[in-house]
């Protein structure tokens, strides 16, 4: 005759017990609830912030692919008008042809000389197809009167900052001087149409915005841009959609172009890439913590608890029976806190995510693309993870006091 | 050098004179380094000068521009230059009176003022600052030197002199200067330009040393700019006229915005 051994109900063993002592199981939940309130909220936070790097980076500097004349990047911080790309109406209905492509803008950068009033200082031009710059450096957005300036006319929109350390208001003439395609001095006379405000601190110190044919006019470089800008409809699709522009623009492109994707310019977008594994280890410190927590609680409460567990043991209970039902308990615990905390944690991200988080004071004066609002970006993956971690916590957590209850032997448990 | 670039200026000293003297006393005797910066200084400065030149930048990439400019200039610090060649860079004209300069471009039909570092920037892109194309200083007033030696530069007898700004001129541009002057003519043959940190700024080398009226002037100065990897500038004279009568009116505003 097979010796059949009754199966203990676990979990309801487990959910009846969590009853039995309300308080002590409250604040094991409560400690578990605050764990994954804290997860779920920062993960949705760190996403919003990583995001908010990535997105004005993007439309500020890189598109999603930016294309520019060879030998231009070694030399980006003298902006050489000189190294431009020609025939960029030909190239621009081409690449908009493909269609992975939302958006391509030419764009003129330079660094010139504005003269205001009596007074001058270096600034940085930006020439921007402005009909067509909505969705991405948006200057209709940035003119802080609603009065950008027009295609074709000679006028300009300055910086809130820049405006203000050169005495200049709207209505005000400027004289701006800068390098010509043909590396010789040119000039221009605009009229301020509004002043323009990025959010993106160092924009709004030194930025001029104008229409890209004044600015063509300026460097004296005619149907030409120092880069095109290439936005796609999923950012995911950078690198093949570089790979692909560069063989499409091959047969019509004048002299040696690059065509890069955000993820091989510059420093930043690596910086970015490394970040996130270093996110992921405050992520990784912050759940050890919430785990540590949850660790003493429950050791808290199992430790209490050693008599009866004792007498469980005494009874005939197996030792793995026991651990399990310990376990169990954590699980259940986690369950709790894991559900209120997620949605927690939910509540707030899905709030500030709407009304976002007002940094604009602390992002004055940083000189990278960081736009004043940082909106948490939630989604229901991040909950459901700080739920699951909460769980696993709390049963990985009772596992310790668990293996030490069945340590002892039944009397010395019966003993304390 | 500034000196060199626009064609000097300044009034040979009553000091520069009596230190002519006492070499033609001593005859061969070494001079000191002030000895040697009054002599630099008597044949590189004059009242008045106008030159004409090609600036020819040869960038890094094989390209090369050539400008043709006029320029006049008086005392120290006042000087008026206008490009005349190529065609869309004619018309572009500079005034330096003392601390400040304008800048006058047909296009833009209006001048504008620019000062200090900005003085420091390229004159048309090229290896020259706008200081170094409109300053013209004496290397005296300016300096304490320091007789390093002679040394034999492209065939001819040359002292090393170097150059410190003094105390009281913390403002200049290159606050330290090795310059190799031609012991028999008192030109500057080759110099060095540093910041106060020690780091170059600037290398030029003077040749084509020519004879005007008394003095002896450099027609030909290839200037490198450390800080502006890309390109080499020379300065080739056409024509150098010096201690001429230049109108007044040249140094003034209407000039520069009005006409000719």
């Amino acid at each position: 005759m097979s010796k059949r051994r009754r199966r203990i109900p676990v979990f309801r063993l487990a959910w009846r017990n969590t009853r039995r002592n309300t308080r002590r199981t409250l604040l094991t939940v409560i400690a578990v609830t605050i764990a994954v309130t804290a997860i779920t909220f920062m993960f949705a936070y760190i996403t919003g912030i990583l995001g908010n790097f990535v997105d004005s980076y993007a439309r500020s500097e890189s598109g999603h692919v930016r294309i520019r004349k060879d030998g231009y990047t070694e030399r980006e911080r003298l902006m050489p008008v000189y190294l431009k790309v020609d025939g960029v109406s030909e190239l621009l209905s081409s690449i908009r042809e493909h269609p992975d492509v939302e958006e391509a803008v030419p764009r003129i950068r330079s660094s010139v000389l504005v003269d205001g009033a009596g007074s001058n200082r270096p600034g940085l031009l930006l020439g921007l197809d402005l009909d067509r710059e909505g969705p991405y450096l948006n200057p209709t957005g940035m003119a802080v009167n609603g009065n950008p300036p027009r295609p074709g006319f000679p006028e300009v929109m300055i910086g809130t900052e820049f405006a203000d350390r050169l005495s200049i208001d709207v209505g005000d003439t400027i004289t701006v001087l800068g390098q010509t395609a043909y590396r010789s001095l040119g000039g221009l006379r605009l009229v301020v149409t509004d002043l323009a405000f990025s959010g993106i601190s160092f924009l709004d110190n030194s930025m001029l915005v104008l229409p890209i044919d004044q600015a063509q006019e300026l460097a004296d470089m005619p149907d030409a841009a120092t880069e095109i800008l290439v936005f796609s409809h999923d950012a995911e699709l950078a690198e093949s959609l570089a790979a692909q522009l560069e063989e499409q623009l091959a047969p019509i492109v004048e002299g040696d172009i690059e065509v890069l994707s955000w993820l091989d310019q510059g420093q930043l977008m690596r910086t970015m890439q490394m970040m996130r594994p270093l996110l992921g280890v405050v992520m990784g410190l912050m759940l050890l913590m919430a785990g540590l927590i949850i660790v003493n609680t429950m050791l808290m409460t199992v430790m209490e608890r050693t008599q009866e567990l004792g007498m469980q043991a005494a009874l005939g209970m197996r030792r793995s029976d026991i651990v399990f039902l310990i376990v169990s308990e954590g699980i259940v615990i986690g369950l709790l806190g894991g559900f209120v905390g997620a949605i927690l944690g939910s509540g707030v991200g899905i709030w500030l995510e709407h009304s976002g988080i007002d940094f604009t004071a602390a992002a004055r004066g940083i000189d990278l693309p960081f736009q004043g609002m940082v909106y948490p970006d939630w989604t229901l993956s991040y909950a459901v993870t700080g739920m699951l971690l909460g769980i696993l916590a709390a049963g990985v957590a009772a596992l310790y006091p668990a293996l030490r209850a069945i340590k002892m032997a039944p009397a010395e448990a019966l003993r304390q | 050098m500034n000196r060199m670039t626009m064609t000097g200026v300044a009034r040979p000293t009553v000091a520069a004179s009596i230190c002519l003297l006492a070499l033609a006393v001593h005859g061969e005797a070494q001079p000191t380094p002030r000895e040697i910066l009054e002599r630099v200084d008597a044949n590189m400065t004059m009242s008045t000068a106008r030159v004409n030149a090609q600036m020819t930048i040869a960038y890094r990439d094989g390209d090369v521009r050539n400008l043709i400019y006029d320029a006049w200039a008086q005392g120290t610090d006042q000087s008026f230059l206008e490009f005349t060649a190529p065609a869309r860079d004619a018309g572009s004209r500079f005034l330096r009176l003392e601390n400040a300069m304008w800048i006058y471009l047909p296009r833009v039909g209006k001048s504008v003022r620019i000062q200090g570092h900005m003085l420091r920037q390229g004159l048309m892109g090229s290896d020259f600052s706008y200081g170094d194309a409109s300053e013209n200083p004496s290397m005296v007033e300016d300096y304490d030197a320091v007789l390093e030696g002679e040394e034999e530069l492209d065939g001819r007898r040359a002292y090393v002199v170097n150059l410190t700004a003094k105390p009281e001129r913390r403002d200049l541009a290159y606050q330290r200067r090795k310059v190799w002057v031609d012991a028999d003519r008192w030109v500057p043959l080759k110099e060095e330009r540093f910041a106060r940190s020690g780091k170059l700024l600037k290398t030029a080398l003077l040749s084509d040393v020519r004879r005007v009226g008394d003095r002896w002037y450099p027609f030909r100065i290839e200037m490198d700019d450390a800080m502006q990897t890309d390109t080499r500038t020379t300065l080739q004279m056409l024509s150098v006229e010096l201690d001429i009568r230049v109108p007044r009116e040249v140094f003034t505003l209407p000039h520069l915005e009005g006409g000719e």
